[in-house]
């Protein structure tokens, strides 16, 4: 019952960002403009290079825009929701109503998932909308019955970024900055995914590494069914693969998190910034 | 027992220190409900930090805190609420977290801002209000939950006159309809005719607990600044010439603002007029005078400097 209640509350946290968002109509417009931006310097590099040099999805070559949207597009889903996840708290003591919210009868554990949520909905919404946009402004050879299953691959990996986006959380409530940490450690998720290059160019060694990464099994995953048209045959593979990473970051994160909440009651410094 | 008779909220012997600072050490309060309690003392006094363990958001490292009902937070901040959405929704937004459903959550936000006064200002984004408005609507998200305690932390601190008035009517209404108010204040003057009672909190521990009557007769003799000159220009009136004027009415001495200035003090037993009638009929004509420190100001001075001696 009182799961149910704390549950139900991470629906007025969303109202709230709702709202809030809507109040900077324009900065959601600038962020969107920023990536098409982005994307059309890609398309210009995407001339450059010759597609054989990348991987092949369902027997044929695909261009590197198609290759590099996608990449983009996650890149973005890990840096923003990562972010949204780990700052969550430290915004609401930074705006000074983490207080106001802890008065209430509100677990932190809530007021931390209730904070992340709709961006967690939102920032994937926004990038399936860019790659769609994309792909139909500039021609994109996307497979739409590649659609759902990518929805799924995507919605395997949220969990383990979840329990990363914990793991900072802990970290930024002990530490109170923790910037440095999350840009960190996007980077290197990033950069061994093959979001904006093919692992081929990498050395062995950090390819092998990358096999365990969820972030390029997502990214491959999603790149076989939109643009190799793979559907859901490889989405077991990548699920299998994925789950029991997402276990182990939750579990870690969810550890990290109390232990720093505990610590912080204990101080009594969960109210300072 | 009767109602009257319970506290709404009961400290016993509560020790915090952080590291090496002892912010509480050993504090006792009770307030009963329908009673404004102010909690008095300068910067660092503890009193944020007694709030902050009575609502619950610190623990006490020793003793107890007793709370017959739920607990309304008014707290010091002008930012404690979301200031790109609507008075409104910030409501709706707590009254949810504090467990209720949409609808009702929606009608005691109207209700609400219709008792502080912000009806018509229920959907304009709270960015926008005045921090007199900020304040008001603060009030009435503690008040979402029909509190039995209300703690107000530094409510009128910015705020001007006008708007602290209708804060504290706002609460004084509260408290007549049995709300036990905890009231923290460094504005000592705006306790007088508001608060029944004051605890007075320096260095972690309570110095002094009574009634503001009480309190004010804590505070030494008045003083005042005063101006005085005689008739012959060429010759300024000193202290000296001033105090045998005045004989044991009052006691004056050089004032910190140059010649022809002065502290004057009344003994108790003589009132300042009586004072001011015998230097006019010494020849000295009083140009101007303020009463230098106010009643429950002294008294906080006073208190203040007794247990620093």
């Amino acid at each position: 019952m009182s799961a149910l209640r704390e549950t139900a509350k991470v629906s007025a946290f969303m109202r709230r960002d709702l709202r809030i968002m809507l109040s900077y109509r324009m900065a959601a417009a600038g962020e969107l403009a920023g990536m098409a931006g982005q994307a059309i310097a890609f398309s210009f590099v995407a001339r450059l290079i010759d597609p054989s040099r990348l991987p092949i999805y369902g027997g044929t070559h695909a261009n590197y825009l198609e290759f590099v949207v996608i990449g983009i597009a996650m890149n973005m889903v890990v840096i923003m929701m990562l972010h949204q996840l780990a700052t969550a708290i430290r915004n609401e003591q930074l705006a000074g109503t983490l207080e106001s919210l802890l008065v209430t009868p509100t677990r932190l554990a809530t007021i931390q998932t209730g904070s992340a949520a709709f961006q967690l909905l939102f920032i994937p919404l926004r990038m399936g909308l860019f790659v769609g946009i994309l792909g139909i402004v500039f021609g994109l050879d996307y497979h739409v019955s590649g659609l759902l299953p990518s929805i799924a691959i995507l919605l395997g990996f949220i969990p383990f970024l979840w329990g990363l986006g914990l793991l900072s959380a802990g970290a930024i409530l002990t530490f109170k900055r923790g910037n440095g940490l999350l840009m960190t450690g996007g980077t290197v998720l990033g950069l061994a995914s093959g979001a904006l290059f093919p692992l081929t160019l990498f050395p062995a060694w950090v390819r092998t590494i990358s096999q365990a990464n969820p972030l390029a099994i997502s990214i491959s995953g999603i790149r076989e069914a939109l643009i190799g048209g793979a559907a859901w045959t490889s989405v077991g593979t990548d699920m299998l693969e994925l789950v029991p990473l997402a276990i182990v970051a939750l579990a870690l994160g969810a550890i990290v998190f109390r232990w720093a909440l505990r610590r912080e009651r204990r101080l009594g410094t969960l109210g300072l910034y | 027992m009767q109602w009257e008779d319970q506290a709404a909220v009961s400290v016993r012997g509560v020790v915090r220190r952080f590291g090496k600072k002892t912010a509480l050490g050993g504090v006792d309060l009770e307030v009963r409900p329908g009673e404004i309690h102010a909690l008095l003392g300068p910067n660092g006094a503890g009193k944020t930090t007694l709030t902050r363990i009575i609502c619950g958001l610190v623990d006490p490292e020793v003793g107890t805190v007793h709370r017959s009902g739920t607990v309304g937070l008014v707290p010091s901040g002008d930012r404690t609420l979301y200031l790109r959405i609507s008075g409104r929704e910030n409501l709706i937004f707590f009254g949810r977290l504090n467990g209720l459903r949409t609808r009702a959550a929606k009608r005691r936000a109207d209700d609400l801002l219709d008792a502080v006064g912000l009806a018509e200002a229920a959907k304009i984004p709270v960015g926008r209000y005045s921090h007199g408005m900020q304040k008001r609507l603060s009030v009435a998200r503690a008040l979402l939950t029909n509190p039995s305690l209300l703690l107000v932390d530094e409510a009128t601190h910015d705020l001007d006159p006008a708007g602290a008035v209708q804060v504290r009517r706002l609460v004084e209404e509260l408290a007549e309809r049995g709300t036990a108010v905890l009231w923290t204040t460094q504005r000592v003057e705006e306790i007088r005719g508001f608060a029944h009672n004051v605890s007075f909190l320096l260095g972690g521990t309570v110095c002094f607990v009574g009634t503001v009557a009480e309190l004010i007769a804590r505070a030494p003799s008045q003083r005042y600044a005063v101006s005085i000159r005689n008739g012959n220009p060429a010759h300024a009136p000193d202290a000296a010439r001033l105090q045998l004027a005045l004989g044991i009415a009052a006691s004056i001495s050089a004032g910190p603002d140059g010649p022809g200035h002065f502290l004057l003090e009344p003994a108790p037993s003589h009132a300042f007029g009586s004072a001011i009638v015998r230097l006019a009929e010494a020849g000295f004509v009083v140009t101007a005078c303020r009463q230098e420190t106010a009643e429950i100001e002294s008294a906080f001075l006073a208190l203040t400097a007794e247990v620093a001696a």
